[in-house]
């Protein structure tokens, strides 16, 4: 058993578990966390998608030890105050999703990609960067479309290229 | 599945994890876990004990003595492909790296991890053995060519532990890869260098034996660093892959096409799918 | 029909109301679901396609730590377990009838939980072992030891159906268990014998599966104290698979409630029970704990219910000018192991036809058994398959006489003064425009534009190619389907037996409701998925869900606004004539007094009420609806062909989708969309491969199974059709599949076309780039890679 701090949404947590849980499992299964889902089993579909110190991680391929003393975002933390998140909304307004299964995980890497890639985001940059993430339901037309409103609104400053 | 019962462990430094291999019954190292984590959960690993390299500093960070690019073993993918200093010196290299996986892969996966596991349509290899690197261990210093032996096996002994890998700055180097459209790793690849009058060829993800450099390309291009030098006739197919991806033949014509797309693009790394 | 009226909800593109939840990680999928002392259950599956079960040893796996049962098919029997009572064959009113040799019920092999007698596929579950945590379970079915004795099997589509070939079942002479002729021979025959051209084709539309990203899962809980089980498990319908659950477990349907939630996509795969939720659920009593079953994803690949896989052999009769005069089709489906559903052959077997005035045709169509796993209906069920080889056919006859394709198809088209139209197999298409269709697409392909893209491509060594599909498919569908429909003072709820898996319904049919009961369109709110709440439906299918749920909800909107005048009336004391219903309101022109929906349920919830008009403002109403619906459209697109790697890119993809009334063009675009990926996904990259040579499935994993992603789909161009259709009220076609249905056919097109500089070549879907290579430099490509 391996004892694990972290921040969660905020939130320091302190959970003794087994040495080989997962992130994933420590979201899902010790904090009640539901909202990251597993998808696969080869770490291919991004479902599991959340954000450790700032950066996209697929949580079913890191140890919730490896997360000790970091901090952890997901899906779960985003909205404020019931207020959406903007690639929420993004995602949202944009019928960006259909059963919802894979949308957590596509949610937490849009963000990561807004706020991490460096240069402008157009339509090819989106659809190159997103590879690491599976959608079933929507043929990601409209994902494509969320993610460059929501970049619009997250950087102002920047015009978006279409 | 859920792995089988593991123990996992945080190395005050290297000798201690070394120490602390030598004390588990079947331990293994974790660097990203990338690779490791998920064949566990397939369980088709089941190591006693788990040694967290990325804890220790030592092993991260980038940086140039002389003519020589050094990447500790520890330093991520994302971050040999957004360093100033790697797309200054070997832009192909950064380039390479930004092509691994996806972007979440690149937040984790590493490049010791990478070189030590030798998977046989890894990236990493090929710019290792096509650079000529030095693979810089706790206890000595193995040449690239010696270090890849076969698919998933390399030079290093049982608690080896990679430190960092120095790559001499090449004059020229290019990459090009043609990827499944299931696994995105690559069904071939081809690095090319230039470094005075020694050009240098390898080719992962199309052999049977995992990583291998083309002499007879490495021969021809010695004599004319040009596209046009690159011919079919260079590659023996006998040693190629068969799988759902390719036909031997179709590998080695995809070694030579994306031979010559490195050569016309050099400075880059390209990824076709 | 519901006469033109201004709809201030139906029509328009509103968001939707289940996003609040999705979008924050609330939504409730089944894996979400846990109960206090669950345990939980891992199967041990089959490695061989074929083999008798001789003997089981639990004994090692009993041993292990925390293992609390091990049951097999031999517990299923003495429990008197009964098989699943899938129902596979087509029923409805204008389903073609499919029947074995000689008009014959078709044999439906039954479908234990888990066999005593052998296994049938690799991958099925012939034992389950229940323990404490999942690792002790998995580890547990690990230690189970099965004693096999294999038996020749067999994979392929063509050879099961082979006279000799090994058989699955011993109550069959061979594995065909469906062979139903159609159509009219003799005028068939007459019409080929004299026919100026004859064009024929055979190909194989091979297996694919749905990928649905939630793997199933499932919670059973029998509660030993109400004598009722309970289970959490996505499905397609949860109503129906209350009924076979309970049948399957002996009991009365009130025992048993099914709860599915959020669906993470089903596309085919959930309609159908699965062996595990029957387990579970029986486990649970044995054991008194609630069991836990979730697959993984390897596990999907392996066991979930797969599509497609038909064998097709077409041929088409034409004149001199090229009308179309007859045709003949021999379709062969592979069913798999089980039968579990024929849907896919018996939809397809109505449309071999297409959307072209074919006067004679004759069909024969047969189903197989054979090692693999079973297939049931996926996206579209049975018509990509069959649009496939009428459009391929018909560019091969273009081709080969010298015929333009776009003209060729003109020449045939079935025109608007036709419908409604009876297809030479007797379907009877019930409206459409279907020339008109095809020139919106042409130009929102920009179809004039191509010549100068492709000379562009050319300028950068690259081949562009153009392709072009129509097609015509059906909606029929569970006929029943039920609503209610609850007037409370906050609010209106319907409940209603549908199951989506992302489709929008707690939306659109809200959007019908308010526009129907002139309320607005947040006042309502849909009730789905708990068999306690809804009592009847028939699940979603088919693209059955709107045209049957608004059907059922406008009924039961009549129905609802006569007792609300009834009620109104007795309330102002004035007979029900003088009550009028406008926007929303019930107001008395005598009394010039008015209530509002939410005023009378206030008033409705007050006791003193006549017995007629007590215990609430809410009806019931089921409704009946057996006739099909025929969506149709165009479908162009251009494909980009690096000829040195046999790399594809699309780099445009346009479609125009006759859905009939579009409820909600914001989703009904969404479902192109996706419909769009999974047809381009079984062109280009799916496929359920096997190894030829010991029947192992090889594409057991995202590393080998291809799917669409981010960077290998355009951005779409997609329009929205409205023809009404004459059979429902708010004449509903369908709008889920339509983007699926041409999609095969489209690729395979644009392909040949941009290879057209090579000679006639043969590639088989998917078209990946080793196959596109190998063929345009004509090398023979290895079993490993065909």
């Amino acid at each position: 058993m391996v004892l694990v701090s972290l921040k969660v949404n905020g939130a320091l947590v302190s959970r003794e578990v087994e040495d080989e849980t997962l992130l994933a499992a420590l979201l899902r299964e010790h904090l009640n966390l539901t909202g990251t889902h597993v998808g696969c089993d080869t770490t291919q579909c991004g479902c599991c998608v959340v954000h450790l110190n700032g950066r996209s991680v697929k949580s079913c391929a890191v140890l919730a030890a490896q997360a000790q003393g970091g901090a952890v975002t997901t899906i779960e933390g985003l909205a404020k105050d019931g207020i959406l998140h903007p690639v929420q909304e993004a995602f949202h307004q944009c019928h960006a999703l259909q059963c919802g299964f894979c949308t957590p995980g596509m949610i937490m890497a849009a963000l990561d990609l807004i706020e991490n890639h460096p240069g402008p985001l157009t339509e090819d940059v989106v659809r190159e960067e997103m590879e690491g993430n599976l959608c079933r339901c929507t043929g990601y037309h409209n994902i494509v479309k969320a993610i460059l409103s929501a970049a619009r609104a997250m950087r102002p400053t920047e015009a978006a290229a279409e | 599945m859920v792995m089988y019962p593991t123990r996992y462990h945080r190395p005050r430094d290297v000798c201690d994890a070394v120490r602390l291999f030598a004390a588990g019954e079947d331990a293994t190292y974790l660097a990203g876990g990338h690779t490791l984590l998920p064949t566990m959960k397939l369980r088709l690993a089941h190591p006693s004990d788990l040694i967290d390299l990325c804890v220790l500093a030592e092993l991260h960070g980038i940086s140039t003595q002389d003519d020589v690019l050094s990447i500790g073993a520890t330093t991520l993918h994302r971050e040999v492909a957004d360093s100033s200093v790697v797309r200054r010196w070997i832009p192909a290299l950064a380039g390479l790296a930004a092509s691994i996986g996806d972007r979440h892969v690149r937040n984790r996966g590493t490049i010791g991890g990478s070189v030590a596991n030798n998977d046989p349509a890894a990236d990493y290899p090929a710019a290792v053995l096509g650079l000529g690197a030095i693979v810089v261990t706790d206890r000595r210093r193995i040449a690239a060519d010696a270090f890849f032996v076969s698919m998933y096996e390399t030079a290093l002994e049982p608690g080896e532990i990679i430190r960092r890998i120095e790559f001499p700055i090449p004059e020229q180097a290019g990459y090009a890869k043609f990827r499944s459209a299931a696994s995105r790793y690559a069904i071939a690849a081809v690095f090319i260098s230039k470094r005075g009058a020694i050009v240098r060829v390898t080719v992962t993800g199309a052999g049977s034996a995992g990583v291998f450099r083309l002499r007879a390309m490495e021969q021809a291009l010695e004599k004319d660093f040009l596209p046009a030098s690159v011919a079919l006739s260079q590659i023996d197919s006998g040693a190629l892959l068969s799988d759902l991806n390719g036909t031997p033949a179709y590998r080695a014509n995809l070694i030579a096409v994306l031979a010559r797309r490195a050569l016309g693009r050099l400075g880059e790394a390209q990824s076709y799918k | 029909m519901l006469g033109e009226r201004a709809f201030k909800a139906v029509g328009r593109p509103l968001l939707r109301n289940e996003d609040g939840r999705l979008v924050t990680g609330r939504g409730r999928f089944s894996d979400d679901f846990s109960l206090p002392g669950q345990v939980w259950a891992a199967m041990v599956r089959s490695p061989h396609p074929h083999a008798r079960i001789a003997a089981i040893d639990p004994s090692e796996a009993m041993a292990a730590p925390g293992v609390l049962a091990v049951y097999t098919g031999a517990d299923c029997r003495n429990d008197g377990l009964r098989p699943i009572p899938h129902n596979p064959v087509p029923s409805t009113r204008f389903d073609v009838k499919l029947t074995g040799r000689n008009g014959e019920a078709a044999f439906i092999g039954p479908h234990h939980l888990l066999p005593h007698d052998k296994a049938r596929h690799v991958g099925e579950a012939i034992a389950m072992v229940v323990a404490e945590s999942l690792e002790q379970a998995q580890t547990g079915a690990e230690q189970v030891s099965v004693d096999y004795e294999v038996l020749p099997w067999v994979a392929d589509t063509s050879q099961a159906a082979q006279p000799g070939a090994p058989k699955l079942w011993d109550e069959l002479p061979d594995n065909i268990l469906v062979d139903s002729t159609f159509g009219d021979a003799a005028a068939t025959d007459a019409a080929f014998a004299t026919a100026r051209h004859v064009v024929s084709m055979k190909t194989h539309i091979g297996r694919v599966t749905g990928v649905p990203l939630e793997p199933r899962a499932a919670l059973g809980n029998f509660d030993a104290e109400t004598s009722r089980y309970t289970l959490y498990a996505g499905s397609g319908g949860a109503v129906r698979q209350k009924h076979e659950l309970a049948y399957v477990l002996g009991e009365e349907p009130e025992r048993v409630r099914v709860l599915s939630f959020d669906v993470g996509g089903n596309f085919g795969t959930r309609n159908r029970a699965y062996v595990e939720f029957g387990l579970v659920l029986w486990a649970s009593r044995k054991l008194g704990r609630p069991v836990k079953f979730r697959a993984e994803r390897s596990e999907s690949f392996l066991t979930d219910y797969q599509g497609r896989d038909l064998v097709t052999e077409v041929s088409l009769a034409l004149e001199a000018n090229g009308r179309f005069l007859a045709m003949r089709a021999s379709n062969l489906s592979n069913v798999g192991a089980r039968c579990v559903s024929l849907s896919p052959l018996s939809k397809g077997s109505g449309l071999i036809t297409g959307s072209y005035d074919i006067p004679a045709a004759t069909l024969r169509a047969r189903a197989v058994y054979s090692n693999t796993m079973p297939t049931q209906a996926y996206r579209s069920s049975g018509r990509p398959e069959v649009t496939f080889a009428i459009e391929r056919l018909i560019d091969k006859a273009a081709r080969e006489l010298g015929f333009d394709r776009l003209e060729l198809r003109r020449r045939n088209l079935v025109r608007p003064e036709q419908m409604p139209y009876t297809n030479a197999v007797g379907s009877v298409y019930d409206s459409g425009e279907y020339e008109i269709n095809m020139d919106r697409a042409l130009r929102l392909a920009d179809w004039q534009g191509f010549p100068a893209r492709r000379t562009e491509a050319r300028s950068r060594g690259k081949l562009l190619g153009l392709g072009f599909a129509n097609y015509v498919e059906s909606s029929i569908g569970t006929p029943k389907e039920r609503a209610d429909l609850i007037v409370r003072p906050d609010g209106i709820e319907v409940v209603i037996g549908t199951q989506p898996a992302g489709q929008g319904h707690e939306t659109s049919f809200a959007q019908v409701t308010a526009d129907l009961l002139a309320v607005p369109f947040k006042s309502v709110k849909i009730t789905l998925g708990d068999t306690d709440v809804v009592s009847a439906g028939g699940g979603t299918h088919s693209g059955r869900s709107m045209r049957h749920a608004s059907a059922v909800i406008a009924l039961g909107a009549e129905d609802l606004i006569a007792r609300a005048t009834a009620l109104t009336a007795h309330l102002l004391d004035v007979s029900q004539n003088d009550v009028r219903f406008e926007d929303g309101v019930f107001l008395s022109v005598a009394s010039n007094r008015a209530f509002t929906w939410f005023e009378l349920a206030r008033h409705a919830e007050q006791p003193g009420l006549p017995d007629l008009l007590a215990g609430g403002l809410w009806v019931r109403r089921d409704n009946e609806m057996h006739t099909p619906v025929f969506p149709n459209g165009s479908c162009i697109c251009e494909i980009e062909i690096d000829p040195e790697t046999g790399a594809t890119e699309i780099k445009r993809y346009a479609t125009v989708d006759d859905v009939g009334r579009c409820i909600n063009p914001l989703i009904v675009h969404g479902q192109t969309h996706g419909g769009i990926a999974q047809g381009v996904g079984q062109a280009l990259w799916e496929h359920c491969a096997l190894e030829p040579s010991s029947g192992q499935p090889v594409a057991g994993s995202l590393m080998d199974y291809g799917m669409p992603r981010f960077d290998n789909l355009p951005s779409f161009r997609t329009e929205i059709a409205e023809v009404l259709s004459p059979t429902n009220p708010f004449g509903v076609k369908a709008g889920g599949e339509g983007g699926t249905t041409p999609a095969p056919a489209v690729i395979m097109s644009a392909i040949e076309d941009a290879l057209s500089d090579f000679g006639p070549i043969t590639i088989d879907m998917p078209a990946t780039p080793v196959k596109i290579w190998s063929a345009v430099h004509q090398r023979p490509t290895d079993k490993a890679a065909a």
